[in-house]
């Protein structure tokens, strides 16, 4: 396997576990977590295909990973102060207990 | 090549009036006007907002020459022109119904995070790279879920804006993944460059891997089916004047920057519709999800008893159409997606403006409530009927015509036989439907008694001003939609 292939393995299982965490667990910070796990994988991507894919323009792929660490900070923050929006309510995070919306 | 930054300064000079008169809302509220009143507050809040929208609003017009701007980052043609200005329309029709909103604890807060989603929404509107499409997107949205949220008082509404925010992260997440493999397919970030490598790559795996990705947070951000899930939730929780920029400014940039995205980028992973078994491209996923969303949002809207949550199945049906408009637009050009697409945000958020004004004068959730609205505010009354007229598609409103504009692009595809022509049948059948649960909520407000101890609504004289204009323009627009149609 070439170092890119191992990349993209390894950016991919990120993204997975992620996604797993973001949809199966109930506790909204394991799922903020998941979620920052697919972030980071992205953010993996861009670095990988910058450092092994064929030569762009000198240094787009880190530039943007920089910028995608700094939104999903950005995104964390907004998601932490809304989780404990809901606990003011609730006294708790549990997201099946957040189900007064439905119909 | 050197850098152009003023060119650049001249295209950007838009967002740096919404960036403007957000600082100074809230610069304001800090200092001069810390001991008012919390209605004052609002009112300077509201005056100066409205004011910088005006301002970006002049720029937009005098804007600079069309063309790409600054390399290729920024595209000014006449989609974006429009689309800024439609935005632009939209967010000031938001401001005049937040005038209304009842429990606005942080008013200037509230203001400046509506210019700044303006701000991500109008840049969305013209980005051309991907590092800036996402950037757009992600101020637009985590501006959006903060006054999702902003009704501190309502359980519901923390629910909702949480809701949104992990809906809308894990989309984001999906957009950052499919980003990063058309960087590592195409090795640029600029739309013409990606275009040029793909026309010569032709399709590979990693190409639809990458496509896919893409369609998830495109139909997250339009409310299309398999992704609608926070919509209703959003539009029944958040603050009325939230869920109306969500549903209408949010859809409309949206939809141009995946137009965008789709046709001019990726246009030549398209694939085609031209029959049923073609081979692979984003043209036959995007007609999956538009049958989708016309099924779903019209079948389960029937079923509805929350006026928003009804409006918000209607919403993911009108998705469906409008995606309709975006398998037409690389023939038929972008016209009449984006006819439809604005016309649309205006009759949104006049009916979102009716539900904040009416809630005003008590209760508005259920449909029932509506009762008597006819007696209580005639204007009102008439307001949502022009609304709720046009979102069914009833003739000379503009409803009418962007239906009519997007299911003749659409047949002329392919004609009957081909999926975008079938697709189009589906819509027009699925129009009736519609037109029963439209008519159930005319029947309340326009028909049936006002319910016991019901007070007369009085309506604040700013929220007054922007119905009237929403549907106005509704009518004009229908009335005349060259006016529109003739700008591309």
């Amino acid at each position: 396997m070439s170092p890119l292939q191992l990349c993209l393995a390894f950016s991919s299982l990120l993204f997975a576990v992620g996604l797993t965490g973001a949809l199966a667990r109930s506790n909204s910070i394991l799922v903020l977590l998941g979620l920052e796990l697919m972030l980071t994988a992205g953010s993996v991507n861009f670095i990988a295909f910058w450092r092994f894919g064929p030569p762009a323009s000198p240094a787009t792929g880190v530039v943007f990973a920089i910028f995608a660490i700094a939104v999903a900070a950005a995104e964390t923050a907004v998601g932490l102060a809304l989780v404990i929006a809901v606990y003011r309510h609730q006294r708790n995070i549990r997201l099946p207990e957040a189900n007064r919306l439905k119909g | 090549m050197s850098p152009d930054y003023a060119g650049l300064f001249r295209a950007l000079g838009p967002e740096a009036a919404l960036v403007v008169g957000a600082l100074a809302v809230l610069g304001l509220d800090l200092t001069l006007f810390r001991r008012h009143s919390l209605g004052e507050r609002l009112r300077l809040a509201l005056w100066v907002g409205s004011l910088a929208v005006l301002a970006a609003g002049v720029h937009v017009w005098r804007g600079g020459a069309p063309g790409p701007v600054f390399g290729a980052v920024l595209m000014l043609d006449p989609l974006a022109v429009a689309t800024r200005f439609g935005v632009l329309v939209l967010t000031l029709l938001t401001l005049g119904v937040a005038r209304s909103s009842t429990a606005q604890r942080q008013p200037a807060e509230y203001v400046a995070l509506i210019l700044f989603a303006a701000t991500g929404l109008i840049l969305m509107a013209a980005a051309q790279q991907l590092l800036l499409v996402f950037l757009a997107l992600e101020l637009a949205s985590l501006s959006l879920y903060v006054i999702a949220g902003f009704d501190r008082n309502r359980p519901e509404t923390a629910e909702a804006a949480l809701k949104y925010f992990l809906f809308g992260g894990i989309a984001a997440a999906f957009l950052l993944f499919g980003f990063s493999l058309i960087y590592g397919v195409t090795g640029s970030i600029e739309l013409p460059q990606i275009a040029a490598q793909i026309a010569v790559q032709g399709a590979n795996p990693l190409l639809l891997v990458a496509l896919a990705m893409v369609l998830v947070a495109f139909g997250f951000k339009t409310a299309a089916a398999p992704f609608h899930l926070w919509a209703p939730d959003v539009y029944q929780g958040a603050p009325a004047p939230s869920a109306a920029l969500v549903a209408s400014a949010s859809k409309l940039a949206g939809f141009t920057l995946f137009t965008r995205l789709l046709w001019p980028g990726l246009g030549a992973a398209a694939g085609s519709t031209a029959s049923f078994n073609a081979g692979p491209g984003w043209l036959p996923a995007v007609a999956v999800i538009a049958a989708a969303s016309l099924l779903l949002g019209n079948l389960v809207a029937l079923a509805q008893t929350n006026l928003r949550r009804l409006l918000a199945y209607s919403a993911i049906a009108h998705s469906g159409a409008m995606l309709l408009g975006v398998m037409a637009a690389g023939r038929a050009g972008p016209a009449p997606l984006f006819y439809y697409a604005s016309t649309y945000g205006l009759a949104t958020v006049g009916a979102f403006g009716v539900i904040c004004a009416a809630e005003r004068g008590g209760r508005c959730e259920a449909i029932s409530d509506l009762a008597g609205l006819y007696k209580r505010s005639p204007f009102l009354a008439g307001c949502l009927a022009v609304f709720i007229l046009s979102l069914a598609g009833i003739p000379p409103l503009a409803g009418f015509f962007g239906k009519f504009t997007v299911f003749a692009a659409a047949l002329r595809l392919g004609g009957v036989a081909a999926p975008a022509g079938s697709l189009a049948i589906l819509a027009i059948a699925l129009s009736a439907v519609a037109l029963y649960y439209y008519l159930i909520v005319l029947k309340q407000a326009l028909v049936a008694k006002p319910t016991a101890g019901a007070q007369p609504i009085k309506v604040a004289p700013a929220t007054a001003l922007a119905l009237f204009a929403a549907a106005g323009l509704i009518v004009w627009f229908g009335l005349f939609p060259a006016e529109l149609l003739g700008l591309f």
